[in-house]
This record gives structure tokens, sequence and C-alpha cells, in this order.
């Protein structure tokens, strides 16, 4: 019974013995820590190695880009923004890269520039380039990576103010024309608004706001955004063809209904 | 007479105890920086270094350095140094290891370290008053600051567990320190993380009764 007895006392010493951490320590009083010199000064010579031979590569890039080029073209270089017409030398110059930044791909007498890195855009002054398409070592075509998606340049109008502004134009309406059908008005309104300020002369987007608003239950400011809109067209010179003709009779027809609709509500 | 002699005894004790205390044992050294010194246990100099170490050692070998440099014709990226929060239960200075990160950016020339807003604001109220007071000549330029690529971003966390034993009448208390150190640096167009940093200590602190 005692054999039992001191075999249970046991058992339960055993139990509450204290844990022990058995690992043997890495680093004790007094030994050294150490610092990160020598990993700075690598770095810094491969940066230094680094940046002698990018700048080497850029300035035969830029002597190359700019020996032999239109004005518009050295223009366009000097401000580093791409250009219609450069060659891929120049393309390089405009960016301020050189041959690693880019992945190049050839198919006929046409190439194609992407970034070799999506992480890490090229972009000149405009904005991030997404792609750049020569045809006969000549720039046909090029994109810019935007908030709105990718906006192509394919002729001389695109690369103005104006035609940036219409690009620009274009995207945000389509999102305010989703936004709108998804139910979300005041974020289709915003869009449409930023729109108007980007082309003020466009007046479907008038009608556009006007229809956001009306659903929004803002009549007041529908009645008056359908009043702009009907004001801004000159009925007498709509000519009744073609799509958009058709598209812009509609809207005129229903706005003029929905006029009707809010001002005998508002009395 | 015979009552004078504890008395005596008594102001000898006390002179002597006075001049003990009045000769406290104080000793002040100079030692390098790099000595591992852990007393109490709780984060010091040592852990800033470790930490330090890492970071640098991780960011500046990272592809994220030769990515950036090869898209950009050779640039080195542009770095401002954001929030590093000290999520830990303990008061941690974590601007010591922080700079020593910033700093070895700036040294090693690979990093273009732009000022924090702190520092900006003051530099900003400079410049504006260079414009009426300096003369033409020596004047800084406005709109001419470096926009920042990536923003440096991180925090320190720290995970305890003690316990205490009693035995013998003596209590033995043991404690588990954790702390991890994560950095990132963020693409401030993207907001994609492209370079991630992490360094990690354990210590184990005992404390014996009796110095058993």
């Amino acid at each position: 019974m005692n054999r039992y007895l001191m075999l249970g006392t046991l058992l339960v010493l055993a139990a509450c013995v204290p844990k022990k951490v058995e690992e043997q320590p890495i680093m004790e009083n007094n030994q050294r820590a150490g610092d990160a010199s020598a990993t700075i000064a690598s770095a810094s010579a491969q940066a230094e190695q680094n940046r002698a031979n990018a700048s080497a590569e850029r300035g035969a890039i830029q002597a190359e880009a700019l020996a032999d080029c239109a004005p518009a073209v050295c223009d366009a270089v000097v401000r580093g923004e791409i250009a219609l017409g450069m060659n891929e030398v120049q393309v390089l110059a405009a960016t301020r890269t050189t041959e690693d930044a880019w992945s190049v791909r050839h198919s006929g007498p046409s190439l194609v520039m992407v970034p070799e890195d999506e992480r890490v855009v090229p972009s000149d002054v405009v904005g991030n380039v997404a792609m750049v398409q020569l045809a006969d070592n000549r720039v046909s075509r090029y994109g810019y990576s935007e908030a709105q998606g990718i906006r192509l340049v394919d002729e001389p109008f695109d690369a103005t103010t104006e035609g940036r502004a219409q690009a620009l134009a274009e995207s945000l309406t389509r999102e305010g024309d989703e936004m709108a059908a998804r139910g979300d008005l005041d974020a289709a309104l915003d869009r449409y608004d930023r729109v108007s300020v980007l082309t003020p002369e466009d007046p479907m987007i008038d009608y556009k706001i006007a229809a956001v608003l009306d659903k929004a239950l803002r009549p007041y400011e529908a009645m008056i955004q359908y009043q702009l809109f009907l004001h801004r067209l000159n009925l007498e010179t709509i000519e009744a063809e073609g799509a958009a003709a058709a598209q812009l009779a509609e809207a005129i027809a229903l706005a003029q209904q929905r006029l009707v609709i809010l001002e005998r509500q508002a009395r | 007479m015979m009552k004078s002699r504890p008395l005596a005894s008594a102001a000898t004790i006390l002179v002597v105890a006075i001049l003990a205390a009045s000769c406290s044992n104080r000793n002040v050294s100079r030692i390098e920086p790099d000595t591992v010194t852990d007393l109490s246990g709780q984060w010091n100099d040592t852990d800033s270094r470790l930490v330090a170490n890492a970071l640098i050692e991780q960011s500046l070998t990272d592809p994220w350095l030769s990515r950036y440099s090869n898209a950009n014709g050779g640039d080195a990226p542009t770095v401002i140094v954001g929030d590093f929060r000290n999520r830990s239960s303990e008061h941690i200075p974590v601007s010591t290891f922080v700079n020593d990160l910033e700093n070895a950016y700036i040294n090693s020339g690979a990093v273009t370290v732009v000022a924090g807003d702190v520092d900006r604001d003051q530099i900003r109220a400079e410049r504006d008053d260079q414009q009426d007071n300096a003369r033409a000549d020596t004047r800084a330029q406005l709109g001419q600051e470096l926009g920042a690529n990536y923003v440096l971003q991180g925090e320190l966390q720290s995970i305890q567990d003690e316990e205490e034993t009693m035995r013998f009448g003596a209590t033995r208390k043991e404690q588990i320190v954790f702390y991890q150190v994560d950095a990132r640096l963020v693409d401030l167009e993207s907001n994609a993380v492209v370079w991630a940093g992490q360094h990690k200590i354990k210590k184990y602190i005992e404390r014996k009764p009796f110095g058993l």
C-alpha cells in the first residue's frame, strides 16, 4: 500500500516539475552585435558601378537620338515625351531609359516595346508608358497606363491636351454609365460632373446628369439640367440622320417629357 | 561607565554606515556600442542594432533595387520614411533602427531618401522665406522637390509569456519575450509592396532566487 502511495506522490511531483528551456543562447553578454557596414559598402560599390554604366549608356543613347531627328521629334526627346515618328533609340532617350527597361517583340516589320517588369513601368513626362509600337522603325502607336485604363495615342491629336481630355472624358463617361446602371447614382454623377469640366460643349453629358439627378429624386436640379440641355441644343440645326442624331433626338424628346412632368409636380 | 559601551558601539556602527554609503561603488566606463549588454531583459540597444543590421541586409540585397534601377535608366529609387509603429507593450524608441536603415540607404547611394513630413514643413518654410529675403542668385528654387516612389512603413510587436514557481519558499521567475519587427516598402502609385523585411528576436529571461 505504502509503495503505491509513494509511486503516486512521485508521479504528482514529476507532473509539477517546472518546465525547462533547454535551448542554447545564440548571443550572450560581452559578445559583439556587429554592424552593417560591409553590406552598406558592398551596396554602395554596386550602386556606383550601376550608375556609371547607366550614365554612359544613357549618354550614348541621347547623342544618337538627337544626332539626326526632325525638329518636332527632337523637341519631344528634350522634353522627355514620346511622340509619333520616333525611332527605338529616341523612345529610350525620351523615357530616360536603357534597353534593360523594355521587352522588345518583333513581328515582321513592326516591333512592340512593353515594360520588362510590370511592377516598375517606364514613364515619360506625360505618364507611365504601357506599350510602344513601331512600324518600319517609327513609332506608330503608343499607350499610357492611366487611372481609367490604357490610353492609346495613334494620331497627333491624341497627344495634345485636347486629345487627352477627350480620351479621359470618354473613359469617365463609360465609368459613369456603368455606375448608373449599377444604381450607384452619386458615383455616376461624380464621373459625369468631371466629364462636363473636360468637355463642356457636349450636350449628352448635360442630359445624363439631368437623368441621374431625376432618378436620384432631386427634381429641381434635374429640371435646371434638362433646361440647360435643351437650351444648349440648337434644335433647328439637328439633322435627323445617323444613329448619333437619332440618339440626341430621343434624348431631347425624353428631356422635354420629363421637364413637363417635373414642372407640373413643382406646381 | 558600563552604559557608555553600547552607546560607543552604536556610534561606531553609524559612522561606518555613513562612510559606506558615501563611498558607494559607482563605476562608469565607456564601452563599444556594439557590445551585448543585457541587464533587465527588456528591449535595449543590442536589439535595435540587430534589427537595423537585419533590415539593412535584407533591403539592400533584395532585387527591388535592381528592378527599379533597370526600369529607370540606372536611377536610384526615392524613398520617404513613413510611420513605424510600436505596437508592443514596452516603450521602445523605434527611430533608432529606422534611422540606421535610413542612414544606410543614404550612405550606400543605392536609394535616395527625401525628407519626411515634419522636416519637410521646416524646409519649405525656409525656402519660402528665401523667396522674400535672399539674394536672387542664391534663392532655392520652388517646385524642385523630388517626389518619392516608395514609402517605408513598419511596425514592432511583442508577445510575452511568464511563469513563477515557488520552491522551498523562494520564487523562481521565467519569462519569454518575443519581438517581431516588420518593415515594408510600398509603391506610392500602386500601393504594391515591393519589399518586405522582417526580424524576430526571442529572449529567455530567468530570475533565480538567491542566485541559484
